[in-house]
């Protein structure tokens, strides 16, 4: 391994994963916390931890200079930015080449052609990939409604600066269009700064599904399969598994052919992962994103294919080849994770921070914790409400799905509320089990009986 | 127009900062000044932060395998917070940079120990990135200790300089 001391620029679970990935490949690490986190459990098991900022996130996190500040006073050769936070913004990795830092990620001009959605469009429409029917930038009503007669009804405005459900909005005719493209086009600029929409014809029973890739940057592009993170609320993932039990072969091929052709066309280097819509009545996909960082459910991928996402990341950072190809990657069981957030499902899921008095995480065969909680921790109310994922593995998703549901009930936290409730209520409903559901079946089949 | 002098430059800032304006440029015969909430912004040739670091140059660079805190792992746990004695007021870091005694090398200090100080009075500077700030006392009194080597790296939180408050 060429690197020597990495930078871990993040909190919670995903600095505790990035450190043990470290610790394993021999890689020294300093962690940087906020005020907030000088306790947490990365700040403890890190080699070395630095104090960067006060607890909001502005002030520490998410600012690239005192990231880079520190990395270049401690002596690290690398900066992991883990997801969320600054792990897709090309300034970082802009800032990290600058001053001779490996960033555990894309080169910075391949995070700013994905990052920008239209222009993520493009290049996959160049590599023969699949899209939505849909629109380049719209700029007022008038226009939109032109578009959305060639296009067809019903359509869904997004914003070409970046996801996450700011700036769309599902219109099934004029009216709704009218009512709702000016909203969409203010969210959009409040989110990400730019109130650029466009449009794409909406497809109503769609799964989402994504494919986990891996590039090396020398030519070589790997995928370790699909997951299925159909079951979301307001567009944030929910319960995710691996693989989509539902794809028919030749789907699936489609599917991984036409991510691995998008990422070998920018010589891609990192983890990424391909996000599509699976039309379930026509058996077609259709493009959605890119993401250039490890994602929070990576963890499914690696349960099935046995693969250390994040160490491959360091490798791969660190100038080394794949040593392997894509005949070596088997999957042939099934993963299921559910993230588990400081919420309350019964109160419009409202975020529950305060100190947790209880942490009693299931254990047995085919369960992984990937946490960064334990007992008398105080969940800081200053960041994102996830406070650990629960990923089981069976030998097909019946027993997948059994076995989650066992550990859901299992699993004990007191202190504060979670959305463990909800979850168990997921697991064990008939749609779920009988994997009939789309992206939209937790708001409109299940959570509005749950909020009862 | 006379020119601004720090005060009226710290209300400047606090306006911008309050406002919700992106970039305010303003240019008198002895100073330029551009703020932008963007980090990209370019702004004006000379901009504040690059005026400044012009005038530390060549101080900010810290030899890479100089510091002998990174080469030792601290303790496990976190970085502890040091108290102040009985009496003594502290003057903390804002976050995380290089701490300098000096407005630029050679230049002497802003503070020694037993100096009287004003609330206001600059007591060092943090460095992040080139970007220099200048902390300053927080109370009236006189400086007691001065706790960092010219140079060091800084820690939020960490205690810089202790107060006797004047009674």
């Amino acid at each position: 391994m060429s690197l020597k001391r990495v930078l871990v620029a993040n909190r919670g679970e995903i600095a505790v994963r990035i450190i043990r990935a470290a610790q394993t490949l021999g890689i020294e690490t300093v962690q940087v916390v906020s005020d907030a986190d000088r306790d947490s459990l990365a700040a403890e098991i890190a080699d070395r931890t630095v104090v960067i900022g006060p607890a909001q996130s502005r002030l520490s996190y998410l600012d690239p200079k005192l990231l880079m500040h520190a990395a270049i006073q401690t002596q690290c050769d690398a900066l992991h930015p883990g997801y969320g936070f600054l792990s897709e913004r090309a300034e970082l990795a802009n800032l990290c080449s600058e001053h001779d830092v490996t960033f555990v990620g894309p080169a910075a001009d391949t995070i700013d052609a994905l990052g920008d959605k239209l222009r993520a469009r493009a290049i996959a429409s160049d590599a023969g990939v699949p899209l939505v029917p849909g629109t380049n930038s719209i700029a007022d009503v008038e226009q939109a409604k032109l578009a959305a007669e060639e296009i067809g009804f019903p359509v869904v405005t997004k914003a070409s600066a970046g996801g996450g459900g700011r700036g769309m909005f599902i219109a099934r005719n004029y009216d709704d269009l009218v009512a709702s493209f000016d909203k969409a086009s203010a969210e959009a600029e409040e989110a990400f700064g730019d109130g650029t929409l466009y449009m794409e014809r909406f497809v109503g029973n769609a799964r989402h599904v994504e494919v986990q890739v891996l590039g090396d940057g020398q030519g070589q592009v790997i995928h370790f399969g699909e997951r299925d993170c159909s079951t979301q609320r307001r567009y944030q993932k929910v319960v995710e598994e691996a693989p989509c039990a539902i794809m028919p072969a030749d789907a699936r091929r489609r599917l991984h052919s036409a991510a691995v052709n998008l990422l070998s066309k920018l010589n891609y280097r990192n983890a990424g992962t391909v996000e599509f819509l699976y039309d379930v009545d026509t058996n077609e996909i259709y493009f959605i994103e890119v993401n250039t960082r490890i994602q929070v459910e990576h963890p499914v991928s690696e349960q099935v294919t046995g693969a250390d996402l994040v160490q491959l990341q360091f490798k791969v950072a660190g100038g080394e080849p794949v040593d392997f190809n894509q005949d070596h990657v088997h999957i042939n069981r099934h993963a299921i994770e559910c993230r588990i957030n400081a919420e309350d499902a019964s109160n419009n899921f409202m975020p529950s921070p305060g100190r947790i008095t209880t942490w009693r995480p299931p254990r047995g065969a085919g369960i992984r914790i990937d946490s960064h909680c334990r007992d008398g921790y105080l969940v800081p109310p200053f960041y994102d409400s996830m406070i650990g994922k629960l990923i089981v593995t069976a030998n097909d998703r019946d027993a997948a799905v059994e076995r989650m549901s066992a550990a859901l009930d299992e699993f004990e936290i007191n202190g504060i509320t979670t959305n463990l409730p909800i979850l168990r209520h997921i697991v064990k409903h008939p749609d779920f089990k009988a994997n009939a559901i789309s992206t939209r079946w937790l708001e409109q089949h299940v959570l509005a009986d749950f909020q009862q | 127009m006379t020119s601004p002098d720090e005060k009226d430059i710290e209300s400047l800032v606090e306006l911008f900062n309050q406002s919700d304006w992106d970039e305010m440029h303003l240019k008198t015969d002895t100073l330029e000044i551009f703020l932008s909430n963007d980090p990209h912004a370019s702004g004006p040739a000379q901009s504040t932060a690059t005026a400044l670091s012009s005038t530390v140059g060549e101080s900010a660079a810290q030899p890479i395998g100089s510091s002998a805190a990174a080469e030792s792992p601290a303790e496990p746990g976190s970085p502890a917070v040091t108290e102040v004695a009985e009496g003594l007021l502290a003057v903390r870091a804002p976050n995380l940079g290089t701490f300098y005694r000096a407005p630029k090398p050679g230049a002497p200090a802003y503070v020694e120990v037993g100096q009287l100080v004003e609330a206001d009075t600059e007591v060092c500077l943090i460095e992040v990135m080139k970007l220099f700030t200048p902390v300053r006392a927080g109370n009236a009194g006189t400086v007691r200790e001065i706790c960092i080597a010219d140079g060091q790296m800084v820690e939020f939180g960490q205690l810089l300089v202790t107060i006797e408050p004047q009674t």
